[in-house]
């Protein structure tokens, strides 16, 4: 009776795994449909508005680059000199020191030569925590900076601070510790000026890994792919969701989540939602959301858009540890999120977003980790019951694992045609052995750091950020020669 | 599963792994052997427009020679790729280029393949192709073809009638205000700036005749693009044109008509009339907006105004209405205000104690 039992219950997980295994392919497929459509369209469309265009026109929106910055003295110098050498006629810098105990305000204090100035009756329209201080340059050169310090209160709390004393159309929510192409806003700016019968509330583009590659001034000298393997997979993985999964869910308006290390905003929807959730570590898929949901409710055609350029570069977790606290803490916000928002589950109001891409996300998204770590645990008591074939098991893995190869090579065979990042024989071949290593060394890291992050939410351990350690980005060559 | 279905299922994988390996190969030796192919072309082209340009003395073009060079390097209607690249060079080298060189290199292009190109792709199915023609046509000054721009005015595609469109007031100047402001279909930002800063390049004296004809329509974004001619070229005796839209229903066009009055500066009475619709704007951030510009514009304060918006707007009003009162040297009644809503709190306290 007893062997009945686990027998039904084999059976039963073998027919669910491998119908959701079907799914995900399924998808999978589909996606690669949409993202090779909408990466060309792209880019016949940029020919036709090009970045010399845009930046000699007089009429564009204006933005302002907001950047949170939490002890980033290391980086933050040249970061801010970065952010302020980008091209684009009318922008505004607000650099957020959000309550630092290190010394970036003191830095950009003294490098910048800012000065304080009255702040008295500058409306907050979204509350944040105290703002201690508004600092501007006294130099020329840096007129576009602004610097806020204000008391800790998180990332999202000093984004909508920035939020807040910003005073054009649009904002452009970044890290402090991200390099920006130069031209990126210039091809930000772009959906915003082409739109016309529907608002562009959010527009997002490709972000890529710049760990040991040469970074002067603030500018990519020469970009390298990371020498570690732990971020080399990093590529790959962040060169697969872009390119695949956020450009396929571009081309059909199904956009929920615009990274928060490169989103740019309507700003007057943002206040009206409110500005960033504080109280979720998943704050840009929340502020996605919940910006979809508003539109939806008052009835205003809209859209979020993705650009499938790598417009922004950043330091990925170089070694397991960072990296699973990384992916707890990105569980941690899906989980939240997702919880938040569970009245769109299914629900026929928000149309599409009710019905197809919210369950996508908790069925794929959120489920995945999970139905990975049952499918690990069964695996294991399978093995122990003796119920595995496993001649079928080897050859069922050795297929889902070459259509994981395939899915990875497809995506860098769309990068290497369309970009000219990574264009050299070694580099291609190192990011696809990169890519067929993933699942080995890589993948299982992620499950346990997701798994962790849940476990997290389900039996209510306390968990923040966490500070991610960086080499910082001034890899001239005579500092390289003194690390070497 | 059948054991054998899997291993023919892995062989079908590996098959297509390798299809999509020779994909990534092929691609990044194309564009190798591509780039030198385009260098060479560039290379060949420099030397026909330097030589043509800056003849040596006594030497008299040689046209045939130069459709002959251009033969060679794979200039012919078979590699239409190769076409294009050339139009693209020749785009770029008549953009950079001005004065008497102009004008000959405009006779030189006339002369040398390839010929109609740009033409037969009004005729493609191809948005984008359809579009480049178009473009085309415009940066090379073809203005023979305005007609058949004038017919694609209103295309299905955005790329094909914003080009068409851009094409016309290139071509047209002014004149084109007679189609412009009755479109079919909605005109997004970046054709009304391109509108706008064409007639500024190329028009830049305005013909107000067929401007105010155009103050007529009721299309949305004809109204935002008169609005901006009237900011570019500075139309002071037009303002009431802009000033009509500072309460308007629809969120873009009041964005449109805050962004240009914002550059002028207004007599007492428009003033007058602009803090009436002041009211009537229902976003925050535009009053906020339009409460800057009238502060900066004003010669002296409205105190009765700003004092009405203290006491009986919102909060974020009320603060910057407070902020402009202080700067002015009007900081009693800004304390003032703030004594009579701590008063009104206590009181309110008291009560419900």
């Amino acid at each position: 009776m007893e062997i009945d039992v686990y027998y039904y219950i084999y059976w039963v997980l073998n027919y669910f795994f491998l119908f959701y295994g079907f799914c995900l392919i399924a998808l999978y497929f589909f996606a690669i449909i949409l993202s090779n459509r909408s990466v060309t369209r792209n880019k016949r469309k940029a020919r036709f508005l090009q970045v010399n265009d845009i930046v000699s026109a007089s009429d564009i929106p204006s933005i302002t680059l907001i950047a949170p910055a939490y002890n980033e003295s290391k980086t933050i110098v040249e970061n801010v000199k970065s952010l302020l050498a980008l091209q684009y006629p009318f922008y505004e810098l607000i650099i957020v020191n959000d309550g630092s105990t290190d010394n970036t305000l003191e830095l950009l204090v003294d490098k910048y030569d800012l000065e304080p100035f009255d702040s008295t009756f500058i409306t907050q329209p979204i509350p944040t925590s105290t703002v201690n201080k508004i600092y501007r340059s006294r130099k020329l050169q840096y007129k576009q900076l602004t610097v806020i310090d204000k008391n800790n209160g998180g990332k999202s709390d000093a984004n909508n601070a920035g939020i807040n004393f910003a005073a054009t159309e649009l904002v452009l929510c970044t890290d402090a510790d991200c390099i920006i192409e130069q031209d990126a806003l210039l091809k930000m700016v772009r959906p915003y000026l082409e739109e016309f019968d529907q608002e562009i509330v959010a527009c997002g583009a490709a972000i890529g890994i710049i760990n040991d590659s040469d970074v002067k001034n603030g500018v990519i000298e020469k970009l390298r792919l990371p020498e570690r393997l732990i971020p080399m997979i990093q590529v790959v993985e962040y060169i697969r969701a872009f390119l695949l999964g956020r450009m396929a869910w571009s081309e059909i308006n199904g956009v929920m989540l615009v990274s928060g290390a490169f989103g740019l905003y309507a700003r007057n929807r943002v206040i009206e939602v409110n500005g960033f959730n504080i109280h979720t570590v998943g704050e840009d898929l929340e502020l996605g959301i919940r910006l979809r949901k508003h539109m939806e409710e008052i009835k205003v055609p809209y859209k979020m858009v993705y650009l499938p350029e790598t417009l922004c570069w950043t330091e990925a977790p170089n070694n397991i540890d960072i990296l699973i606290k990384q992916r707890d803490r990105w569980a941690r916000g899906l989980w939240e999120t997702m919880g938040l928002h569970k009245d769109l589950f299914f629900n026929r109001k928000y149309r599409d977003m009710g019905l197809f891409y919210y369950p996508y996300w908790m069925f794929f998204e959120l489920g995945a980790p999970i139905v990975e770590f049952v499918g690990l645990l069964s695996l294991v008591i399978f093995t122990i019951l003796g119920l595995i074939n496993w001649n079928i098991a080897i050859l069922l893995f050795t297929s889902v694992y070459l259509l994981g190869c395939i899915f990875s090579t497809i995506s860098i065979f769309i990068y290497v045609k369309n970009f000219k990042h990574y264009n050299t024989g070694k580099e291609v071949v190192e990011l696809l052995l990169a890519a067929y290593l993933e699942p080995f060394v890589y993948h299982p890291i992620l499950v346990l750091g997701q798994i962790q992050g849940y476990y997290k939410k389900i039996f209510g351990v306390k968990s923040g950020w966490g500070n991610m350690d960086r080499k910082g980005f001034k890899t001239l060559p005579k500092e390289k020669t003194e690390k070497v | 599963m059948d054991a054998e279905i899997l291993k023919l299922i892995i062989k079908l994988l590996l098959i297509i792994l390798v299809i999509i390996f020779a994909s990534i190969a092929f691609t990044m030796n194309y564009r190798k052997w591509r780039t030198r192919r385009l260098r060479i072309i560039e290379n060949t082209f420099a030397t026909i427009c330097s030589l043509y340009l800056y003849p040596k003395p006594n030497e008299k073009p040689d046209l045939i020679g130069i459709q002959r060079e251009l033969k060679s390097v794979g200039i012919v209607p078979s590699k239409p790729r190769n076409v294009q690249y050339l139009i693209d060079l020749m785009i770029r080298t008549q953009r950079s280029i001005l004065g008497v060189n102009y004008i000959k290199l405009k006779t030189l292009f006339t002369q040398i393949p390839p010929y109609g190109a740009s033409a037969s792709k009004l005729n493609s199915k191809m948005w984008y192709i359809k579009a480049r023609g178009i473009r085309e046509i415009y940066e090379m000054d073809q203005s023979q073809y305005t007609r058949d721009l004038i017919k694609l005015r209103n295309n299905d595609n955005i790329y094909v009638r914003r080009e068409a469109q851009i094409g016309i007031v290139i071509f047209l100047g002014w004149k084109s205000l007679r189609f412009l402001p009755y479109l079919k279909r909605q005109m997004t930002l970046w054709q009304q700036i391109k509108i706008v800063e064409k007639l500024n390049d190329l028009y830049p004296v305005p013909d107000l005749k067929h401007l105010r004809r155009a103050y007529n329509s009721d299309r949305p974004y004809a109204n935002e693009l008169i609005m901006r001619i009237i900011r570019k070229f500075n139309l002071t005796e037009d303002i009431a044109y802009i000033i009509q839209f500072l309460d308007n229903a629809k969120f873009e066009t009041r964005e449109a008509a805050i962004y240009c009055i914002s550059s002028f500066s207004l007599s007492a009475e428009q003033i007058r009339e602009i803090k009436e619709k002041f009211y009537n704007i229902s976003n925050t951030e535009q009053q906020l907006m339009l409460l800057k510009y009238i502060q900066r514009i004003s010669m002296e304060i409205d105190l009765p105004f700003y004092k009405d918006l203290l006491y009986n707007s919102n909060d974020i009003i009320k603060l910057s209405a407070a902020d402009i009162l202080w700067n002015n040297g009007f900081k009693e009644e800004v304390q003032e205000y703030y004594y009579h809503q701590y008063t009104q709190k206590a009181d309110s306290e008291s009560i419900s104690v």
